[in-house]
This record gives structure tokens, C-alpha cells and sequence, in this order.
């Protein structure tokens, strides 16, 4: 069950920090100030990070970076990481060809 | 505005709107544009989690039902263009045309009836050979003899306008709460006012429902039913790919349809013919054999997608309404309340529209497209 | 659909237990793994394991995985690699991506055994080439025989961080230093003290600023941080490397049951977000278990344990055992698995400051902060006496579980008791013969045989060594303290390589008189 959320509340204004241009999530480039600004324009949650800003859509599906994001998130917010939801987990675990995922055969025999 | 006895001021507004996805936010910033106060509730955590966030992105005229036509075509006419601009955000709008595409004698009867049907109703749709299709889009399989092709439809990112229209309307001052989950909505003294939450009342001089297929249930607290059913749909996402065409595509034996993303990847929907009866664990659910089907379609008509790889499968509820057409309605017997649900998996596309005209139903009590088509008590029996 | 009593996803550790023990009890196994190698992270350790002699003690990772494997084939569990199992759906159905085509398959229980990810840390240049996990050095170091690179710099003392510095030592890597923020090492003393004696030097309280290049890593610099973990002005470091380790953490890799539905819960003990799951592993949905890594970090040995009591579990959930069979069972498991928990790195006293040993000796302040103990304060453990004659000296003063010292000397010299944590007491009035197998049972490579009688102004020290190539007799050299300061010549008297060693081999040096109880590392100049 999700906990109330008002997106209204006064979490400051993003200020500026000296280390903005780091890259968090490789496979899409999204860079640590990206996020942190999202936050300020309403993205309270990693989903609506992701959504926003493609962060674990790329090839590694936030593998490398979920830790990253939740720690940026959590920090701008004030909160705990484990007041966070992670994203969903979809298949397919791992990249496959769609030559490959369309050749279906059932029952292993 | 009017404060009930004993209710905090400031869970009351002009307007509550129940339900975060595209059409309530839509909805909300046409309000806060117009000066209204707005309260919007979203049961789940994240902000626009159901169908908006889990569509393929059509922004089409081209294979609608003639009710929705007129939404559609305003749309695309008048809102979607500038729409990046005002809500000062890149929504990824395209407008390049769409493609349904056919391979069989069979495919191009469906084709030609969708196209008189379209035609008559006032919409640049015409079919085209297999050919012309290939000149406009070369990646076609060879086998595509024919398709209808509508120049004018196109393709958004759906994730993005939900936050687009969220973003503008939280600066604007709306007050969007997520983790509130509605359990009733309240007539006071015969007009609909009240709307409880599991932690708490909010009150408003209007009321819109737009949670989708939650709408049913919340409507049922106030005596309302909407025949709407939930169906699942699936989508798969491939990579990045360099630029091929940025059509929007569908067949004609409702195989896929997709797009490619301004980021490159592509965006396929499909089914594997079982959605209305697929089992689900309580959250939308993929099923084992959808995205596997969904590939073969694909590779059918592009063969040279075969080698993109997938990195992602989802799901989706889609509200679909009994005549496959949303409810948008005053509720007259229960005054103050709107209705603005039922999108029946084409909602997207005329959402800026639909949240235009929810605002001019809140403010000047009519519209300027009618929508006589989509009331709440169309439903009658066969006989 | 071909269904099996159970599929395993996974043939590590944890995996391969799960299946042989199923396999054991008449359940018709499969595992499915996405690497061409089954054996998980097993194959690349080639370090010995701790802890006793049911835990393999002593045994080197791989060979623990070619145990593994050969009991698995003999219970007829079937492996299939290069399998990626790309999704685990309702009615405990999994697709599998194998052969260029995606089969399907359900099974009466689904045990999950994907272990983990390696974390990151980010800092100015963190994506450029060079900077790699330390578990990714280790893969290509010890399965594909690539060295990672010529010059590394370390971030993270824990267990993994060590254990891998000390194998890139042995590819012949420089490691220039080993770096945490934290104000005290994360992994065994003995561990840090292997490469501490090796000159590689430790900072404490210090992070990495910035990794320099352009196209790759050319160099790195470090800083001292404040409890606030503020860079304090004035404590940059630099260093020329190719090549920057990350070891700070993994995280279980538990996408598989997520999407299936588990009920999750995010553990920051355990590494990250794990299913909840109760004491066999069975999570929130019936016939769907985990075992090791992914339900929680910690490392081979419990995910071993772990992977045999799922496995137990999953053959009483379908009928093959009746209760009291898993009972028992279990019972005997879960004492292995407490026995492996305990000690000063145990669960229960992670983030505790612990100051004294169980026996009530000061902890070494020194080895937590520099890596190594000071000549001071090693003479206070009871592994390190002054004995008449050649005997072995144990600088062993963390309670770790672990005692195969106890069991390999055969004058019974070494004495640890029942509780395994117990610090080595070496007995005073044993005969000591000299034969070494001490020296090469120890896993943290703490124990060395000193002779101050058997040459007149010299003391004969014997170091374990397990670097090539192998020093000769008669080499003249260096000998190194504890910190890895050189403090006298050493002449090499003999080198041992025994079997039964397994490739530790005993390096014997002799060093002036008063040197024997400094010198523990040997280089020729």
C-alpha cells in the first residue's frame, strides 16, 4: 500500500551542485543534476523518474543505476530509501533478439 | 465555494479530479489555466500508473469509431502541434502519417471498409499499393500489397504527456496526492461534494472520475454503473535503433501496432487473441506466450527487425467500454459529478481534447464539441 | 509443457545444493544457467574457504565447484547452460531463452538462485574505461587469464576487496592502494593482512575525488573524508593507475520475483530489495523459493546451506519427504548455517563496535585501521608464543569461524575447542616436528613456523607463499614486516611444495636473530 504523497508539500528549490554532471544511469546518459532537477518538477517516485527520464530503460533495466537513483531521489526528498518503491521487473531478464523470442516452442520435449 | 462543516480548507477546491493518468491531469491544468483551485487524487504511488502509462502512443484519426472522430480530429488540428510549447516540455509529438498495413486480398477488403468509413467522414484516408507504401516507408516487407495510409495521424510518448500535463499543472498550483485511495464519493444535501479517501474527506464544488477501470467502482457509491470490462494488454520494446520511420503502423489482421520512439527504440502492442480472458495476479500481468506471438508479427511486415533485441515486455489494463467508446457526461442526477472514463485503449489520442473539454464543463457548464454520443445513460437494452 | 519436479535458476552455489539435494530424494531437477561455466562465482574463487571442515575448509573455491558439479551429475540433476530464464510467469511457468529459441517449461517448485550484482560508487571519471567491478577483475583474471590491468587502485575493504587485491598481486598487478570511506577495514584482518605485508598500503576514511584520463583511466585522486563525508582540504593523494576496482557491495539480483509477484521488502542488511521468505527459503507464493546471494548477501559457504535447505524443503512440499525428514533435516542445516554466522563478522554484530575478543584480548586497533598488527600487539593472542625450538606462530586475533589449523597439526600443537571462533592456542608443550601443514591449512595464510635455535644468529622463518615464480634455494633477498617495510636480508633455506599443501607453497628464510618475529614476506632484490 503506498503511503499518502502530497506533491504539493515544500521540498525547496533546486539549487545548482558542483558535481550535477556525473553520469548515473550509463546506458541512457541521464546525469546526476537531470535527476535531481526532476525531483523539484514533481517526480517523486522512481517510476516517475524512470518514466521522465528513461533512467533503467536501457539494456542493463537499472541494473547499474537503481541503487544510484534511489539515493539521489531519497536524499532531494528527504526520506529513507526503503520509503521508495523499486520499478517494476519485467521480462525478458536479459536482451533477446526478436528472431529469437518469436521462435516459441512449447514443452521443451 | 462552500466549506462543509468540520473539513479541513485546504482539502477543499473547485475542483477534485479522482484518478492521475492523462485525462485527469489534462483536465487539470485546462482548470488551473482558467483560474480553478484543483485537488487530484491518485490511488496508486506513482502519478498516471494505469492505461496512460501503458499505451502505444497513437495519436490517430484513422480507425476510430465516427463518435470519436470529432475529438479526434480537433486534436490534431488545434492541441497536439503546440502542445509541446505550452506545456513547456517535449512530448515527442509526430505527426507522420499512419500506416495499417495488408498482405492478403482479405486485408485490403478490412483496409477498404475502414477507409470509406473514414472518408465519409470527413478524414484524409486513402489506400495505397503495396508500392507506395514501400516509398514511404522502405523497411516494408515486400509481401505488404496495399495499406490505408492517413497522413495526418501520428504517434506521442504517452509517459511523457502524463508528466507533461502533471508537471504544468502542479506549477500552476494544482495539489496532486498519490497514495490516496478513493472509497466513496458523497452527495451532501443532493449534490455530489465529498470525496473519501481512506485517510481522509475532500471536498469540491465539482467532481470529475477519471481513474479508468476504478471508475466503475468508485461510480457504484453513488448509485452509477459504467459497462465497462477490464482487458489486458501487452507491449514489447526493443533498443535503440538508428532512425528508420517514425509512422505510425498497424496491420489490418490487428497483428501489432507501434511506432518508433524519438529515442529510437520501438514500441509494439499486440495480443495473442486471449486478453480478455488472460488470469493476472492483482497488478497487469504478462503473460508467457503475448510478446513471443506479438514478434512474429512483427517480423512479418519488417523483416529487419529480427535482429532488434527486446529489453522490455509490459502490461496493461485497458477500461474498455461496452461500445467501445469512453463516457464523458455530466451525471444530472447526481449533480456536480462528471464522468470521464471508459477510453476503451484509445484514449491518448483525444486526451488533450477530453481534458480541454472537461474544463469547459466545469467552468461554462457546456461544451464546444458535443458530446451527446458519450453520455452516461446511452446504455440501453437490444430490445 | 515438459514440467519438473523442480527448476532451478541458477548454477552457482546455492543452485547446485538446491538440485542435488531434490535430486537426491527422487525429484526429477533441472537448472537452467545464462554462463557457458556452471559453478556461479565459484570458479573464480582460488582462494581456501574458511570456517570447518562441513563447510569446506580449506578447500579452494573452484574445487568446491567441481565437487559440486561431479555430485550433481552423479544425482542426475540436469544442467543446461547458456540458458537465460527471461521470465518467471503465473502457474510457475518460465520461458527459456536456449538454442536461439525460447522454450517454455513449469515446474512444481521454482527455486531462484541468481545471486547478485556488483554495486557502484560514482565519482568525477567513474565511466571511464578502467574503472571495472572487482568482481569483473576477478572474472577476467581467474576464468579467461586476462590481466585487468598494470597498476589498480582499490575502492573497498571488505572481504571482496581484499581477497581480490591479493589475486591481482598474484597476476603480477602493482596495487597502489586499497581505499574506503569507512574509518575501519570491512573484511578479515587476515585477508587485509596478506597484502598489507606485500606493501600494499590502506586509507581509511578516504574516497576516491576524481579517476583522470580521456580516453581511459591514466590516474587517480583520493581524499580524507570528516563524519560528514566532506573531502577535508589539504588530504588530496594522487596516483598513476590504469585501472580503479570498485568493491563496495552487491546487490541481489531478485528481478525474477518481483515480476512473478513475490511479496518484496527492501533489506539494507541484506544487500538491497529480497523477497520475503521464511526460514526454508518459501516466499509469498507457495513452490517458489530462493537460496543464497539473491535472498540476502553473504557468501558461498551459506549459499551452499541455504540452497541445501530449499532444496529439502521444495522435496517435502511435493510429498517426496514426510515432515519429520525435513525437519530433521533442516535442523541440521540451519546449525551448519549458525555456525558460519557467528564471530566478529557475523549478521548479528554487523555495525557493532567490538573492542575485545571473545577470550577478552584488546582487538587489534591497528589491523582494523592499517591492515596489519603491530609487533606489540601480536605478542598478546594465544597463537603467538615463545617456544624453544621450531614452532608455529598463529597471528590470528579476530573471532572468525574457521579451524582447519586445528585438525592438520599432527602433534596436536594447535587447539581451537568446540565454539570454532575461538582463537588458536598454540600449546606450549607440544612436540612441534616442523612438517608445515599448519602453514598451508590456513586460509588467511596467518601462520608461520619460527626456529630461533636451529642456526646460531639466526632465526629460520616459514612463510606461506603463493606467488610465481617460486623463489629458489640459496635466492638472496629482502624480508618485509607486517606493514610491508623492509627490515632485513633473507636468504631462502628451502622451498617446500607439497600436495598435500595444495599450491601454498612453504617458503623458509633465513634472517638475523632478532628479526623472526618481524619478517613475514619475502622479495628477491
Amino acid at each position: 500500500m503506498s503511503k499518502v504523497n502530497d506533491r504539493s508539500r515544500d521540498i525547496g528549490k533546486y539549487m545548482v551542485q558542483p558535481d550535477d554532471d556525473i553520469i548515473i544511469c550509463r546506458c541512457e546518459e541521464i546525469t546526476k543534476g537531470e535527476i535531481r532537477k526532476a525531483v523539484y518538477e514533481g517526480m517523486f517516485t522512481i517510476t516517475e523518474i524512470r518514466r521522465y527520464l528513461r533512467t533503467g530503460m536501457g539494456l542493463c533495466q537499472g541494473q547499474t543505476c537503481g541503487k544510484l537513483v534511489k539515493g539521489i531521489i531519497a536524499k532531494e526528498l528527504c526520506i529513507s530509501t526503503s520509503d521508495l518503491e523499486s520499478s517494476e521487473s519485467r521480462a525478458p531478464m536479459r536482451p533477446i533478439e526478436m528472431r529469437v523470442l518469436g521462435n516459441e516452442k512449447r514443452g521443451g520435449e | 465555494m462552500k466549506k462543509e462543516e468540520g473539513n479541513n480548507m485546504e482539502n477543499c477546491a473547485d475542483v477534485i479530479i479522482i484518478g492521475s493518468g492523462v485525462i485527469g491531469n489534462a483536465a487539470a491544468y485546462y482548470l488551473a489555466k482558467r483560474g480553478r483551485s484543483v485537488i487530484v487524487l491518485e490511488k496508486s504511488g506513482n502519478i498516471g500508473n494505469g492505461g496512460s502509462s501503458r499505451n502505444g502512443g497513437g495519436v490517430r484519426q484513422s480507425g476510430r469509431d465516427k463518435r470519436e472522430l470529432p475529438l479526434a480530429i480537433y486534436g490534431v488540428k488545434n492541441l497536439w502541434p503546440t502542445l509541446s510549447e505550452e506545456l513547456g516540455m517535449d512530448v515527442e509529438y509526430y505527426k507522420e502519417g499512419n500506416l495499417r498495413l495488408g498482405k492478403t486480398k482479405e486485408h485490403i477488403k478490412i483496409l477498404n471498409n475502414l477507409s470509406k468509413n473514414a472518408i465519409e467522414s470527413g478524414l484524409d484516408v486513402k489506400m495505397i499499393s503495396g508500392d507506395e507504401a514501400r516509398e514511404i516507408c522502405p523497411y516494408l516487407s515486400k509481401e505488404v500489397i496495399g495499406a490505408s495510409w492517413c497522413p495526418t495521424d501520428g504517434h506521442a510518448n504517452p509517459l511523457l504527456t502524463t508528466l507533461a500535463y502533471y508537471r504544468k499543472a502542479r506549477q500552476l498550483g494544482v495539489r496532486f496526492i498519490t497514495g490516496e485511495e478513493v472509497t466513496q464519493v458523497r452527495k451532501i444535501k443532493g449534490k455530489a461534494r465529498q470525496v473519501v479517501t481512506k485517510n481522509n474527506v475532500y471536498e469540491g464544488e465539482s467532481i470529475i472520475l477519471a481513474s479508468g477501470y476504478e471508475s466503475r467502482r468508485i461510480a457504484s457509491t453513488f448509485g452509477i454503473d459504467i459497462p465497462i470490462n477490464k482487458v489486458l494488454l501487452e507491449v514489447l520494446v526493443t533498443e535503440e535503433q538508428p532512425p528508420m520511420f517514425y509512422q505510425m503502423l498497424g496491420t489490418a489482421a490487428a497483428d501489432f501496432y507501434g511506432h518508433q520512439s524519438k529515442h529510437g527504440s520501438f514500441v509494439f502492442g499486440g495480443s495473442s487473441g486471449y486478453e480478455a480472458f488472460n488470469k493476472d495476479n492483482g497488478t497487469p500481468t504478462t503473460s508467457s506466450i503475448t510478446a513471443s506471438a506479438v514478434c512474429r508479427g512483427i517480423m512479418k511486415y519488417f523483416p529487419i527487425l529480427a535482429d532488434a533485441k527486446i529489453v522490455r515486455t509490459w502490461a496493461g489494463w485497458i477500461d474498455d467500454c461496452v461500445d467501445h467508446v469512453p463516457v464523458i457526461s455530466f451525471v444530472e442526477e447526481v449533480p456536480g459529478l462528471i464522468l470521464a472514463c471508459g477510453f476503451s485503449g484509445h484514449g491518448f489520442g483525444i486526451s488533450p481534447t477530453v481534458g480541454m473539454l472537461l474544463s469547459e464543463m466545469v467552468v461554462d457548464g457546456k461544451t464546444s464539441i458535443d458530446l451527446e454520443a458519450f453520455r452516461y445513460d446511452r446504455f440501453k437494452a437490444k430490445i | 509443457m515438459k514440467r519438473y519436479d523442480v527448476i532451478v535458476v541458477g548454477a552457482g552455489p546455492a543452485g547446485l545444493s538446491a538440485a542435488i539435494e531434490a535430486a537426491k530424494r527422487g525429484l526429477k531437477v533441472v537448472v537452467f544457467d545464462e554462463n557457458s561455466k556452471p559453478g556461479g562465482q565459484l570458479f573464480k574463487q582460488i582462494h581456501k574457504f574458511f570456517g570447518s571442515k562441513e563447510h569446506k575448509a580449506k578447500i579452494r573455491g573452484f574445487k568446491i565447484g567441481e565437487e559440486l558439479l561431479k555430485e550433481a551429475e552423479v544425482t542426475g540433476v540436469e544442467v543446461v547452460l547458456n540458458a537465460i530464464v527471461i521470465g518467471l510467469f503465473l502457474d510457475k511457468e518460465v520461458t527459456v531463452n536456449v538454442n536461439d529459441e525460447v522454450v517454455h517449461y513449469k515446474g512444481d517448485a521454482i527455486i531462484v538462485a541468481t545471486g547478485a550484482s556488483e554495486n557502484m560508487v560514482t565519482f568525477d571519471g567513474w565511466t571511464l574505461p578502467g574503472v571495472i567491478g572487482a568482481g569483473a577483475a576477478q572474472t577476467m583474471m581467474n576464468l579467461h587469464s586476462v590481466q585487468p590491468g598494470k597498476k589498480i587502485l582499490m575502492l573497498g575493504s571488505g572481504n571482496v576487496g581484499l581477497v581480490v587485491s591479493y589475486q591481482l598481486l598474484q597476476v603480477g598487478c602493482e596495487v597502489v592502494a586499497i581505499v574506503d570511506a569507512a574509518p575501519k577495514i570491512g573484511g578479515y584482518g587476515v585477508h587485509a593482512a596478506k597484502v598489507a605485508r606485500c606493501g600494499v598500503p590502506f586509507y581509511l576514511s578516504h574516497t576516491i575525488i576524481k579517476a583522470e584520463g580521456d580516453q581511459y583511466v591514466t590516474g587517480v585522486t583520493i581524499g580524507e573524508v570528516d563524519n560528514k563525508f566532506n573531502i577535508i582540504p589539504g588530504t588530496q593523494k594522487h596516483f598513476d593507475v590504469d585501472t580503479i576496482c570498485i568493491a563496495v557491495g552487491l546487490s541481489p539480483m531478485s528481478q525474477l520475483l518481483k515480476m512473478a509477484g513475490c511479496n518484496m521488502e527492501e533489506n539494507p542488511k541484506k544487500g538491497g530489495v529480497i523477497p520475503v521468505c521464511n526460514e526454508y527459503g518459501e516466499t509469498s507464493i507457495g513452490g517458489i523459493f530462493v537460496a543464497g546471494d539473491v535472498s540476502g548477501i553473504e557468501e558461498a559457504s551459506s549459499a551452499m546451506i541455504e540452497g541445501r535447505i530449499s532444496g529439502v524443503a521444495a522435496a517435502f512440499r511435493l510429498g517426496f519427504i514426510d515432515k519429520e525428514e525435513l525437519k530433521a533435516k533442516a535442523r541440521e542445516l540451519e546449525q551448519a548455517l549458525l555456525s558460519l554466522r557467528q564471530g566478529m563478522f557475523g549478521p548479528g554484530n554487523k555495525g557493532k563496535d567490538i573492542t575485545k575478543t571473545e577470550e577478552d584480548c584488546d582487538v587489534s586497533i591497528n589491523l582494523l585501521k592499517k591492515g596489519y598488527m603491530t609487533d606489540e600487539e601480536v605478542v598478546k593472542y594465544p597463537g603467538v608464543k615463545s617456544i624453544k625450538g621450531i614452532h608455529a606462530v598463529i597471528e590470528c586475533s579476530q573471532n572468525i569461524p574457521c579451524n582447519p589449523c586445528q585438525d592438520s597439526c599432527p602433534k596436536k600443537c594447535i587447539r581451537i575447542g568446540d565454539k570454532i571462533t575461538a582463537l588458536p592456542i598454540v600449546d606450549e608443550k607440544s612436540k612441534c616436528i616442523g612438517c608445515g601443514m599448519c602453514v598451508a591449512s590456513c586460509s588467511g595464510q596467518a601462520i608461520f613456523l619460527v626456529n630461533e635455535d636451529y642456526e646460531e644468529g639466526y632465526t629460520y622463518v616459514t612463510l606461506p607463499y603463493e606467488f610465481l615464480p617460486l623463489p629458489k634455494k640459496g635466492m638472496k633477498g629482502v624480508a618485509f614486516d607486517r606493514s610491508g617495510q623492509e627490515v632485513c636480508e633473507a636468504e631462502v633455506v628451502e622451498i617446500k611444495s607439497l600436495a598435500a599443501f595444495d599450491h601454498t607453497n612453504l617458503l623458509t628464510i633465513k634472517v638475523p636473530k632478532e628479526m623472526g618475529m618481524k619478517a613475514r614476506f619475502f622479495k628477491q632484490i
